[in-house]
């Protein structure tokens, strides 16, 4: 399956979902011909029970399949959490199906015969936006880590503070005293790698956005 | 089983209008022998709703005619009973009659809008199924192509390349031959299912052909009451074609006809087959009672995709065509005499000597 043998992590991996052989072999030509590492399938289950690398990476997707079609398979990756970007490739598209297609989130909707190049600069894209949206889960999975290493008492301060409660206001509220607040907020800030309130504020939003 | 010509009046359609005139009679004798004021012809509005069944509406409107004027006969011929009460009788059933009629002719309207919207469907149907055929043949033609075009793209990068990648390009050519014999034999099977090319020519008596292609619809006729009448020629000369398609073409008829009765009331299903030779041809027709075609449309159902049928594709006929006229004959339809259509093709007659 795999055209390019040395697969390093940061490589990044286009996966092609056709059941179309001919049409297969061709992508997976054109694709290597630019030095791209390629994986092919010849069904969306046989994609499933593949397991998607840890790579940036993004999804070739032909609409018309025996099992299942491209865009039900669409809706199926997200349920699963499989959050490749998809570039829908399709013998005979209209407006309602590329409508649908890029309401479920497709970057390209490409009719065959597609331009190589169009091809191409869709799965560049793709993969632009799959290693930035790898390096934002990387860093909020950090600062998740970051925000497992407070105590219970730390993580009801620095809910307070982000609010923008006063340290007087927050001891009533936690019914501590004021110095108490003071030294966990300390604790905070130094835990979660923060040098100003501003800055924690971004964290505390980037934490909670993720979930 | 000499020739014949099928004139006749189907037999049932005689039976009706003999049910229907003794009707008429016994009311008209009644009306007239009995007093005056006994409303006898108020039973004709009975006779009416009884021949909507089977009446065009022209039918209709000359029966009503007649309950009318049988009305108006029998009162005036009859001389005994209370006038004063005869003539309000008399008009109480000539209003009678009138109203059944109009409701009757109400209900053949109807009737036929619920055929049109038949019709309707069918087309629709048909459009879609044509539709479809041709997505399938489009896909199937395109994926060959959009792999060509994109190899032909990777083969470049190859050799475009430095140093170019000549192997990976000669992969990419001899993947692109491949390919291309791929849409090409998509493209072929599509004709060779279009064209009805006659492989082999033999010898064939066509009554016997048709004795097969009837043996093939026997259940069919039996199981749905429907008469069949035999007109075929005995000695009818051979001729030189392809038995299989032939009988296809046949057998193609004979169910067309069928199906087209089916669709229509069961009590007057006749099918009738003819075959004979006339001036250097064998002619071969199958009748039917059925639904029948427009006369503007006699030409369309030889068209492809044209159908009456509900589930129809249409393309039974234009495949006979094609198959009879590759044979060198020719297939054509017309009204039959009284309802139905009547299918019928030619094939020439040929000496083997001359082949």
């Amino acid at each position: 399956m795999t055209s390019a043998s040395d697969v390093s992590q940061t490589q990044p991996v286009v996966y092609v979902i056709d059941d179309d052989a001919s049409v297969r072999a061709a992508i997976d030509d054109l694709l290597a011909s630019v030095g791209l590492c390629v994986k092919l399938f010849a069904s969306s289950a046989e994609f499933l029970e593949d397991r998607v690398a840890d790579a940036p990476g993004c999804l070739v997707l032909d609409i018309r399949m025996p099992d299942q079609s491209g865009l039900d398979f669409q809706r199926h990756m997200k349920l699963v959490g499989i959050c490749l970007p998809v570039i829908i490739i399709t013998g005979h598209g209209d407006i309602p199906m590329t409508v649908r297609a890029m309401k479920e989130g497709a970057i390209e909707f490409l009719t065959k015969p597609f331009r190589d190049q169009d091809l191409l600069d869709a799965i560049q894209r793709g993969i632009q936006q799959d290693r930035v949206r790898r390096q934002q889960a990387a860093l909020v999975a950090n600062l998740r880590e970051r925000w497992k290493s407070l105590t219970q008492g730390e993580r009801e301060v620095m809910d307070l503070v982000v609010l923008g409660r006063l340290n007087k206001q927050i001891a009533a509220m936690l019914n501590v005293s004021e110095i108490t607040v003071k030294v966990r907020r300390g604790h905070v800030m130094r835990k979660m790698q923060a040098s100003s309130l501003a800055e924690l504020i971004r964290i505390a939003d980037k934490i909670t956005e993720s979930v | 089983m000499g020739i014949a010509v099928f004139r006749a009046w189907p037999a049932k359609s005689v039976q009706h209008l003999g049910m229907i005139g003794s009707f008429l009679l016994c009311i008209f004798i009644l009306d007239t022998i009995t007093d005056v004021e006994i409303a006898f012809a108020v039973l004709y509005v009975g006779v009416i709703l009884l021949a909507v069944r089977f009446l065009s509406k022209r039918g209709v409107r000359v029966l009503a005619t007649i309950c009318i004027f049988l009305t108006i006969l029998s009162f005036c011929l009859t001389s005994s009973g209370i006038w004063g009460a005869g003539i309000w009788n008399c008009l109480i059933s000539l209003s009678a009659i009138g109203i059944a009629a109009y409701l009757a002719l109400k209900i053949v309207d109807a009737e036929a809008a619920i055929h049109e919207s038949h019709a309707q469907l069918a087309r629709i149907a048909r459009i879609t199924s044509l539709g479809e055929l041709a997505a399938s043949i489009a896909h199937e033609v395109n994926q060959p192509l959009a792999a060509i075009a994109t190899t032909a793209n990777a083969c470049r990068r190859w050799l475009d390349a430095h140093p170019p990648n000549v192997d990976k390009a000669r992969q990419s050519a001899d993947r692109i031959v491949h390919d291309a014999n791929r849409a090409s034999e998509v493209v072929a099977r599509v004709r060779r299912w279009a064209e009805g090319q006659p492989a082999l020519k033999e010898k064939l008596d066509l009554n016997k052909s048709i004795y097969e292609a009837l043996s093939l619809a026997q259940q069919e006729i039996v199981g749905r009451n429907i008469s069949l009448h035999l007109h075929l020629e005995n000695q009818l000369p051979p001729v030189f074609v392809d038995p299989v398609q032939i009988q296809q073409v046949i057998a193609n008829l004979l169910l067309n006809a069928i199906e087209a009765m089916l669709e229509g009331p069961s009590y007057n299903r006749q099918l009738e087959v003819t075959s004979r030779s006339e001036s250097g041809k064998v002619l071969v027709a199958v009748a039917d009672t059925g639904v029948g075609i427009p006369g503007d449309a006699l030409d369309r159902p030889f068209d492809a995709f044209w159908t009456t049928k509900e589930k129809g594709i249409g393309i039974g006929l234009s495949i006979s065509r094609s198959i009879i006229e590759a044979h060198g004959g020719r297939i054509w339809a017309m009204p039959n005499v009284n309802t139905g259509a009547v299918f019928q093709f030619t094939l020439p007659i040929e000496e083997e000597t001359t082949r």
